[in-house]
């Protein structure tokens, strides 16, 4: 690990909310949460000095839209670092702008994500991104096929249940019931014995949901600059870490570290657990809460073990003795999860998990608020996690 | 083709001829490469690539064995099949352990009951029609039947 100049502070941040207008372009849909965010921080379009971008949208001809961004966002003619990086985009590009602040080299950096996911022939082309496409995909094989052959290799290794599934999926829409910005904030209440049966259509509702085309973005600056415009700035550390992009060298590939797994476990998450907790200063037992990237209930078990909130296949334990709650020593998913909050891809995956610790530690979460939590974790993943990312948030006051 | 996926036509950007062509031993064989240097064997094949374990560069054609055991198997029966598949549900999709040691993604055909693929079931490669690329012509690839091996 090389030097690391300054502690990167929070100050704001921003997601749409879901079903954006369907008229609204792309252009708007990205400058939505920017926008509301410099708003809400006092901060001045002018003082910005770069912005990371993560975007997952093939309906957007252009090779490069960096200078489209740079325009929309009123920031010509400083630069926009754009990424592509699948779901976990956004935790990609808060990577770089993590970078630009850490080095010195930047004062104020946004990290921004938008997905077009209201646009089918975006999503389809989203389905490449995600198996290795020269075989598997181009031989009708999807990152949806690879959920489910994952799932039930948990399920068959661990020994889950549907009913396991379910418990992670009911607490998930509990949460999201009190989060005014999840996709499922006003639709009823699902009732837990109907999810736990075992039927294509439950298994379906402890799935995720879509929100739509949506947007997101974090505000990010040097520490000694920090109070100008919070008076309580968070820290915010991130890394991530790759496995092999093919479904099958999850097995036995030939590496230590990645020999050891499966496809039941995730190890890139574990790596990139390690060297951001490294860098924050903190261990598991530290974390006080966290929010996992879940598009089903077994992927949302696999994440808390790869962070560390539990042991390896024991996540139905943790969630079946209570763990999810907000009486839990780390409450998971307080945003609703994939399941309620809604899948959001590169537009918000990665961050509105970091959103939502955010607004944990500084105390303003309404009746989902966890007791006062001090450190707080997340995961998102891209590309059938063989990429994954993992940020951390503390107290910066 | 069948009444609910009539007669599809292709505009993804990913489907081309031009891919079609590249893999072709891999997909009518199982051709992947091995590393010349640490004999690590790797599907899909690294042609041109480094080799993770030695860093070495050179990679000759390796065809993987065509028999194996599956490890992991789930039905295709969420309603969103990949283009081209559409008349070919319920697709049963699994990880298949080659008695190489190498695990290549893929589908089992040709079975009585979805319910008789089940991990630990032996299987061996065959090779069967796809999909329509988009010049019209019926891809062919690598599948998987139960066997009595």
């Amino acid at each position: 690990m090389g030097k690391i100049n300054r502690r990167v502070m929070m100050v704001g941040g921003a997601i749409t909310m879901p079903n954006i207008p369907i008229d609204w372009t792309w252009r708007q849909l990205a400058t939505e949460p920017f926008w509301q965010a410099l708003q809400n921080t006092g901060i001045r379009v002018s003082d910005v000095d770069m912005v990371a971008c993560a975007y997952n949208d093939r309906s957007i001809p252009d090779s490069s839209i960096g200078p489209q961004v740079a325009d929309a966002l009123g920031i010509v003619p400083k630069p926009v670092v754009i990424t592509s990086s699948a779901c976990a985009g956004n935790g990609i590009a808060s990577y770089v702008a993590w970078n630009a602040i850490a080095s010195g080299r930047c004062d104020i950096v946004v990290s921004l994500g938008f997905a077009r996911s209201d646009n089918y022939d975006a999503m389809e082309s989203m389905n490449s991104q995600g198996n290795y496409v020269d075989f598997d995909y181009m031989m009708g094989m999807t990152h949806i096929n690879y959920g489910a052959i994952r799932d039930d290799y948990y399920r068959r290794k661990y020994g889950a249940s549907v009913a396991d599934a379910a418990r992670w999926a009911y607490q998930c829409h509990w949460y999201a019931r009190r989060n005014p910005l999840a996709k499922a904030y006003n639709d009823p209440m699902p009732v837990l014995e109907d999810l736990s049966t075992d039927t294509p259509e439950a298994d379906r509702d402890r799935q995720a949901t879509n929100r739509g085309g949506v947007a997101s973005c974090m505000i990010f600056v040097g520490e000694e600059i920090a109070h100008r415009f919070t008076d309580k700035p968070v820290i915010f550390d991130v890394a991530y870490a790759y496995r092999s992009p093919y479904i099958g060298e999850f097995f036995n590939y030939p590496l230590d570290g990645l020999r050891e797994y499966d496809l039941a476990e995730f190890p890139a998450l574990m790596a990139a657990a390690r060297e951001a907790y490294t860098i924050a200063g903190i261990t598991r037992d530290d974390i006080d809460i966290a929010q996992t990237h879940d598009l089903t209930a077994y992927e949302g078990f696999m994440a808390i073990e790869g962070l560390g909130i539990c042991p390896v296949g024991q996540a139905k334990d943790y969630v079946a003795a209570g763990g999810m709650t907000l009486e839990s020593k780390c409450p998971v998913n307080t945003y609703g999860g994939g399941t309620a909050f809604g899948h959001g891809s590169v537009g918000c995956d990665f961050q509105a998990g970091v959103l939502e610790n955010f607004w944990q530690l500084r105390g303003e979460c309404g009746e989902r608020q966890a007791d006062a939590p001090r450190v707080g974790v997340n995961s998102s993943y891209g590309t059938h996690h063989s990429l994954d990312a993992v940020g951390v948030v503390q107290r910066g006051w | 083709m069948s009444d609910q996926f009539p007669e599809f036509f292709v505009r993804l950007d990913t489907f081309s001829s031009a891919v079609w062509y590249r893999t072709r031993r891999g997909r009518y064989r199982l051709e992947g490469t091995r590393c010349a240097n640490c004999d690590t064997k790797f599907f899909p094949p690294r042609t041109g690539l480094i080799c993770p374990v030695c860093y070495a560069r050179e990679m000759v054609p390796y065809e993987c064995a065509h028999t194996g055991t599956l490890v992991a198997v789930a039905q295709d029966n969420l309603g969103f099949p990949a283009w081209g598949y559409g008349d070919d549900l319920p697709r049963v999709m699994v990880i298949v352990r080659l008695d190489d040691g190498v695990h290549v993604m893929g589908d089992v055909v040709e079975f009585e009951e979805p319910e008789a693929v089940e991990p630990g079931a032996r299987v061996k490669m065959v090779l069967r029609k796809h999909r329509r690329e988009d010049t019209g012509a019926w891809v062919y690839g690598y599948r998987f039947v139960l066997a009595d091996l």
